[in-house]
This record gives C-alpha cells, sequence and structure tokens, in this order.
C-alpha cells in the first residue's frame, strides 16, 4: 500500500501567543513542532503499516520553511520512509484553497515516482489556525472519497473502514480506496523515536519539490484574507464559594448559575 | 532552665500585629483549613491562632518584634507543599505567610542574577526567567512551591545533578530575625570570604533561624536545547548500574531520574497517557532511567544522545527513546513530575523517607526497604535521582487504623535511616526534617551535632520563638541548660 501523510509545522501550541507590535500573533520565538492532528495521522498510518506488514511504504510531504526539514526528519524517525519539502518561503500570502493546489501538484509529481497513493493522511485541522479546510479541499481537488475525523481504520482488499467521530461517539464509514482521510486524536498517543531510527533518520535526505513545478502562482492567490487578528479577551476570576458545608457550596453555586441563566 | 512555655496570643496581641502590618491578619473563621497542614498530614495538624500575611519586610520585623516581645510562637509558611511537617504551627501562635510577598522585583542581567520577594512560586520565576533567556536551575518536583521555602529546606530536585541545589543559587538575602532585626546576608558576587557564611546557615534552616524577605539568586545563560532519553531496563539493578557509566563515558546529564513500572503505570493512567514501554522485544520492562542532556547545539546534542545510548545499550538497556519534542519531553517529564500525586491518589495513610546514598549503593538499599515490607500491612513505592542517590520512598497503607501505621512506619523509618548512614549516606537529601524527622535526625547526627545547632538556634532566637518544635529543638523536650 501507498500512503501519503501531510504534515504542517506550527508553533509549539502549549506555548501562549500573544501579539506582536505589528499587529500579528508574535510567534517567532516559539518553537516549532509538527503539528499534533498530523502527528496523529501519522501515527495512524505508521499502525496500519505495521499491521499490513506487506512493504507499505510512507512519504511524509511538507509545504513550509526551510527549518521544516527538522519536522520531517521527526517524521522519518517515527514512521514515514520518505519526506518530501515544498519550500514556500516565496509566498506571501495564500489560504486552504491554494495549499491544496500545491498538494495536488505534489501528489502528481509523487505518483510520477512512486505509483498511485491508495490512502492520503491529514490532521483534521492545524493547531495554529484550525480551520480544518486543507483535507477536504485537497480531496475535491484530486476527485477523491474524503472521510473526517478519523478515529480509526482497517483496510481490507481494496475498502477502507473509518471510525469518523461524531459530538455523541463514532460512525462506522466504509469507501473505496483511494481516500483522502482527515485525522482526530485517536485512543492512543504517537510513539518517541527508538535511538535506531532516529539516528537513521538523520542519515535520511529530504528531497525537496520545486513550487514552480507544482503549481501555477496565481492558483495561490488567497481567497480567503485575514481581516483582523486579535487575542481573546482574559477570562474573569472565577469566585469562591465557601459556605458552611460541602452541600450548602453546592446549592449557593446551582443557584449562581441559575440567576446567571446558564441552567 | 525549666522547660519553655508560650504565651496565648490575646485580642490586644492582634490588635498590635493589625496595626504593625496595616490589616494583613486573619483570625478565627477567617483562617483556612489549609494553614493547619502542610502535605504530609501524618505528622500532625494544627491550626494557628493569627495568620499574618505580610507584604514587606517592615511588616514581617514588626510582627516579629511583638511576637518576640510577648513570646508568642512564630511559624513561617509559603506555598505549604513541605513534606515534614515545617510549616505547621505546632504550638499555635502565629503564622506568618509570604504569600503575599510575591514579587519578581529586579533583573541584573549582565551580573546574571534576580531580586525576588520569597513568595514567589518556583514555576513562576522559572518561566519569567525563560523569558528572557535565562534559567534558574534549581527544579524541585513541586513546581508551585515558593523559593523562600525552597532556600529553607535547600531543595534540590531533577537538574541537581548537573547543576547542584539551591543552597548554589543563593547569592544574597534580607532576612527578619526572630528579634525583629533585619540583617542582609550574601551580596551579588560569586566569592565570598568574609566572615562566616551566616546567609549558609539560613539556607536549610526550615524557618527556624529567621524569616527571609528578599532573595538574590543567581542565573545561567538557557541552554538553546534540551534533549531527553526514556531507557528502559529489564530490572533495576541494570537500571541503576548504568549511571556511574553515563559519568564514566564523560557524559554530563542536566537530570538522571529512575522509575520503576509499576509507580509508572499508575501515574499514566492519573495523567491518560501512555509513554513508556512496558514490554519491548518480548522483554518485560520493570525499570526506567530518564535522562536529559542540554546544550546549545541540536546536532552537538543528538551526538551526546548517540554516545549515551551506546552506554546505557552496553549496561543492559532494551532500547533508547528518544524525546526532543516540546510535546514529547512534556510527556516524558509530566509522569515523572506526577508519581507523587499518583501514589497520594491511591493511599490512604502515607509517610516517607528522601535518604541519599551512593549511587552505587542505591539498588542495595532499596531491596533493604522492600524486603521490611513483608508481613506488614503496608506497599513500598519508590522512585528518585539516580544521579545524585536522593530516593523518594513512601510507605503506602489502605487501612484506617493511622496508630498502627505510625508505629509500623516509625519501625520501618529506624531501620532503612540506620541502613542508609551504613551504606555512606543521610537521612534527608532534600525534603528537610521539620517536625516529623526530628527524632531520627537526633539519633543520626548525635547529641554533639544537636547541641551545635540547638545553641546556633539560641544565638538567632534568645526566645526560642520562631518554628518551635522543628529541627533541632522541641520546648517539650529539648529546653533545658545544657
Amino acid at each position: 500500500m501507498n500512503i501519503l501523510v501531510c504534515i504542517k509545522q506550527v508553533p509549539d501550541d502549549s506555548v501562549e501567543v500573544t501579539m506582536g507590535a505589528d499587529g500579528k500573533p508574535a510567534v517567532e520565538g516559539i518553537t516549532p513542532v509538527v503539528n499534533a492532528f498530523d502527528t496523529y495521522a501519522l501515527e495512524m498510518a505508521t499502525r496500519l503499516k505495521e499491521t499490513l506488514d506487506d512493504g507499505s511504504e510512507i512519504t511524509a510531504l511538507c509545504i513550509g520553511p526551510d527549518s521544516a526539514k527538522n519536522s520531517l526528519k521527526n517524521c522519518l524517525a517515527v514512521g514515514a520512509d520518505y519526506a518530501y519539502l515544498v519550500n514556500n518561503e516565496s509566498v506571501d500570502e495564500t489560504d486552504a484553497m491554494g495549499i491544496a493546489h500545491i498538494l495536488k501538484g505534489a501528489v502528481e509529481k509523487l505518483v510520477a515516482e512512486k505509483g498511485k497513493f491508495d490512502l492520503i493522511f491529514t490532521g483534521k485541522e492545524a493547531t495554529d489556525v484550525a480551520l480544518g479546510h486543507t483535507g477536504i479541499y485537497l480531496a475535491y481537488r484530486l476527485g477523491a472519497a474524503v472521510i473526517t475525523d478519523a478515529m480509526d481504520l482497517e483496510v481490507k482488499g481494496d475498502r477502507v473502514t473509518v471510525k469518523h467521530e461524531t459530538e455523541e461517539g463514532h460512525r462506522v464509514i466504509e469507501a473505496p480506496l483511494p481516500v483522502v482521510l482527515t485525522v482526530t486524536k485517536p485512543a492512543y498517543d504517537p510513539r518517541y523515536p527508538t535511538i535506531k531510527n532516529k539516528m537513521a533518520a538523520r542519515r535520511k535526505p529530504i528531497d525537496e519539490l520545486k513550487l514552480g513545478d507544482l503549481v501555477a502562482m496565481d492558483q495561490l492567490t488567497a481567497k480567503i484574507k485575514t481581516v483582523s487578528e486579535y487575542e481573546p479577551p482574559r477570562r474573569a476570576a472565577g469566585v469562591k464559594i465557601k459556605e458552611e458545608s460541602e452541600e450548602e457550596s453546592a446549592v449557593k453555586a446551582i443557584q449562581m448559575m441559575v440567576d446567571a441563566k446558564v441552567l | 532552665m525549666d522547660k519553655i512555655s508560650y504565651n496565648k496570643v490575646t485580642k490586644d496581641i492582634v490588635e498590635q500585629l493589625s496595626k504593625a502590618c496595616n490589616g494583613h491578619v486573619l483570625t478565627g473563621d477567617q483562617i483556612n483549613d489549609d494553614f493547619c497542614h502542610d502535605e504530609m498530614r501524618i505528622y500532625g495538624t494544627a491550626m494557628p491562632d493569627v495568620v499574618v500575611e505580610a507584604e514587606t519586610t517592615e511588616e514581617v520585623a514588626a510582627v516579629m518584634k511583638i511576637c518576640n516581645e510577648h513570646e508568642i510562637p512564630v511559624t513561617p509558611s509559603g506555598a505549604r507543599t513541605d513534606l515534614a511537617g515545617g510549616p505547621v504551627a505546632k504550638y499555635g501562635g502565629v503564622i506568618l505567610s509570604t504569600m503575599k510577598m510575591n514579587k519578581i522585583l529586579s533583573y541584573d542581567v549582565d551580573n546574571l542574577v534576580v531580586t525576588i520577594q520569597p513568595g514567589v512560586l518556583l514555576n513562576d520565576l522559572a518561566q519569567d526567567a525563560l523569558s528572557k533567556g535565562l534559567m534558574y536551575p534549581p527544579d524541585p518536583g513541586e513546581k508551585f512551591a515558593t523559593v523562600g521555602g525552597n532556600v529553607s529546606t535547600n531543595a534540590g530536585g531533577m537538574r541537581a545533578v548537573k547543576y547542584g541545589t539551591t543552597r548554589d543559587y543563593v547569592r544574597a538575602m534580607t532576612v527578619v530575625l526572630p528579634t525583629g532585626e533585619v540583617v542582609h546576608e550574601g551580596a551579588t558576587v560569586s566569592k565570598c570570604s568574609s566572615g562566616y557564611g551566616i546567609k549558609d546557615i539560613m539556607i536549610g534552616s526550615e524557618g527556624t533561624l529567621g524569616i527571609i524577605t528578599e532573595l538574590t539568586l543567581k542565573l545561567i545563560v538557557a541552554p538553546k536545547a534540551t534533549m531527553s532519553m526514556i531507557v528502559p531496563f529489564p530490572t533495576l539493578e541494570e537500571a541503576i548500574g548504568a549511571v556511574p557509566k553515563l559519568f564514566a563515558a564523560h557524559l554530563n546529564p542536566q537530570a538522571l531520574e529512575f522509575m520503576e513500572k509499576d509507580v509508572v503505570i499508575d501515574t499514566e493512567k492519573l495523567l491518560g497517557k501512555e509513554v513508556y514501554p512496558k514490554t519491548m522485544e518480548g522483554v518485560d520492562i520493570n525499570a526506567y532511567v530518564l535522562v536529559t542532556f542540554d546544550g546549545n547545539d541540536e546536532d552537538g546534542l543528538m551526538d551526546t544522545i548517540e554516545a549515551a545510548s551506546e552506554v546505557v545499550l552496553e549496561a543492559g538497556a532494551v532500547d533508547v527513546l528518544v524525546a526532543d519534542t516540546p510535546q514529547q519531553l512534556r510527556d516524558a517529564w509530566a509522569i515523572r513530575s506526577s508519581l507523587l500525586e499518583s501514589i497520594e491518589g491511591n493511599t490512604k495513610l502515607l509517610d516517607e523517607c528522601d535518604v541519599v546514598v551512593p549511587i552505587t549503593k542505591i539498588p542495595e538499599f532499596l531491596t533493604y526497604a522492600k524486603s521490611l515490607q513483608e508481613g506488614h500491612s503496608y506497599t513500598i513505592k519508590d522512585f528518585g535521582h539516580a544521579g545524585d542517590g536522593n530516593l523518594h520512598i513512601y510507605l503506602c497503607s489502605n487501612d484506617d487504623d493511622k496508630e498502627a501505621f505510625m508505629k509500623e512506619s516509625d519501625e520501618f523509618m529506624k531501620k532503612v535511616y540506620v541502613k542508609a548512614v551504613e551504606l555512606g549516606g543521610l537521612i534527608s537529601g532534600e525534603h528537610g526534617i521539620g517536625s516529623g524527622k526530628m527524632d531520627y535526625l537526633k539519633d543520626f547526627v548525635g547529641p554533639v551535632n544537636m547541641r551545635l545547632m540547638r545553641g546556633i538556634k539560641q544565638v538567632f532566637d534568645p526566645n526560642m520563638i520562631l518554628n518551635p518544635g522543628k529541627v533541632c529543638f522541641d520546648p517539650e523536650e529539648d529546653y533545658t541548660n545544657e
């Protein structure tokens, strides 16, 4: 099976982002990492590869700056067999539709080298802008089926069965391959690389695909414009409820929620 | 001289205290129950008559003066995360809380020092320093302790193996003596040969000699990168056996911790994360070493990790997992930082010791300690700082009979402290003596050292009002004219 995992490099999402003097989020000093949902996607793909144990291969693909090579090396250490970077530092501004255009161009280029992809994984969203558009636009551009919010999957023959997360739980969706999957948090965590895999990944090359070979620049013009960005309002301090007994405290808490029309 | 007795806090004294510290005084129902205990309730609980939430050195000095004059006991208190009963007002009186003295006052970046009030939380200082590219190296497990509390117990923590303990980072301090006099000790310099080191006597004195109201602390330029290794071993012996080999290979880890499987499993359940492998390549894993290296060059650091991996694999490690992304580092260390919380959550009655032994003696000590649980109602859980031999051993019982547990615990502690000393160790590496370990300290240091300690206390505190019942002086047992 031929598997593609698309990753994005984002600022470490555990760090609180503040607005810079230029009115944009100040992310320069924040460590770049692989988007958390993309790490889940890669782990899901790697587990599938291990389960199939049939010589399946995983290619990791990233559109990003040169520094994203480090993120791709991390992918090579935890399951990816090949890694490709599309350097987009020359692009001032694009949107998810533009990114999907680049990804489509990259997929076609890679297909020419490696053959058709059976499964294409993306995270369900990136933790920086959290729009959740890219995987869906990519499927549209490729004319492939898309299953969003995948929690788990099983491949039998040329069909994939996916657990799709819903508000209440999950539903099971089956589709013929090829399929684009957008992945949510599964029941497991991404693995840690072993030293052997880490050292091997360090020595593997990161191949570059030239942006100009993949897409016409006018396809990158952003149709969605960011009008403004601002910090969310600070949460107000909580109210301490300290009645004589726990029961009285609970009654008071409920009354406060009733008064505030929460209940 | 007779045994000392303290005076009661009268309405008039409360008024004097309130006037002296701009009304920052709590009494009766205003005093939260949290002021009656620290993290180890088993060493006893006691409510103070008054809590003073001082905001300045002057307020602390005025309060001490009044209490000294009226012979009222005073117990200094920070975030109350102590593990030896230190901030419990055993003889009532006043608790003097430094929690409102929580400002980072100034940085001197060129001289790499920061000046703070004692109630600043360790976590806040560490984060603030990091935002300036600086690091405050001491890193005790409890990040929400006050730095003043850390200084008072000479807290150590994970990074002690490379950077030393809190003592190594205290450059200067302002201290209010029990008499209300204010003194400044040390200076913003790295050397001192200027008379007795009073600053160093204050460090680790657990609030029995004076109240620290300002601290000047040494910082270092923060390393640019850190990487950790999770190293699984079939046995604890093999895990600890690898530690001296790392040092012998000229490797200088920032942190070097060991954990055993049962405590790790409980903690992973608590945090809802599975990080540490339980079997690898068909081998059952029973112990882990968690190692961190820091440096300024990622490639160089990776070379170090590779070299360290060769050493531990040679020493019997089943494999090595590398944590070098922020998420991987957070998760690997979150388990280590939550081991105690997990043990506490699964245990009704808990006692602990934090002996320190030579690194090579860790397996022998732990084997001995665990052998003592046979035939008893308690179980032993442990983890610790493999890099410096400081072990945290917990006696855990889910019985309800506290008295029986305390008796069993006392027998256990007496035996393990004898063993620790026999192996060349000490009875406390970083948690301190407080009230919980006073008797064991006496047994360990002997009468001459106890006389010296009490003598020092009396010089600082002629009326013996500051934190009585802790470390070396208990008015019910010790106050004689020896």
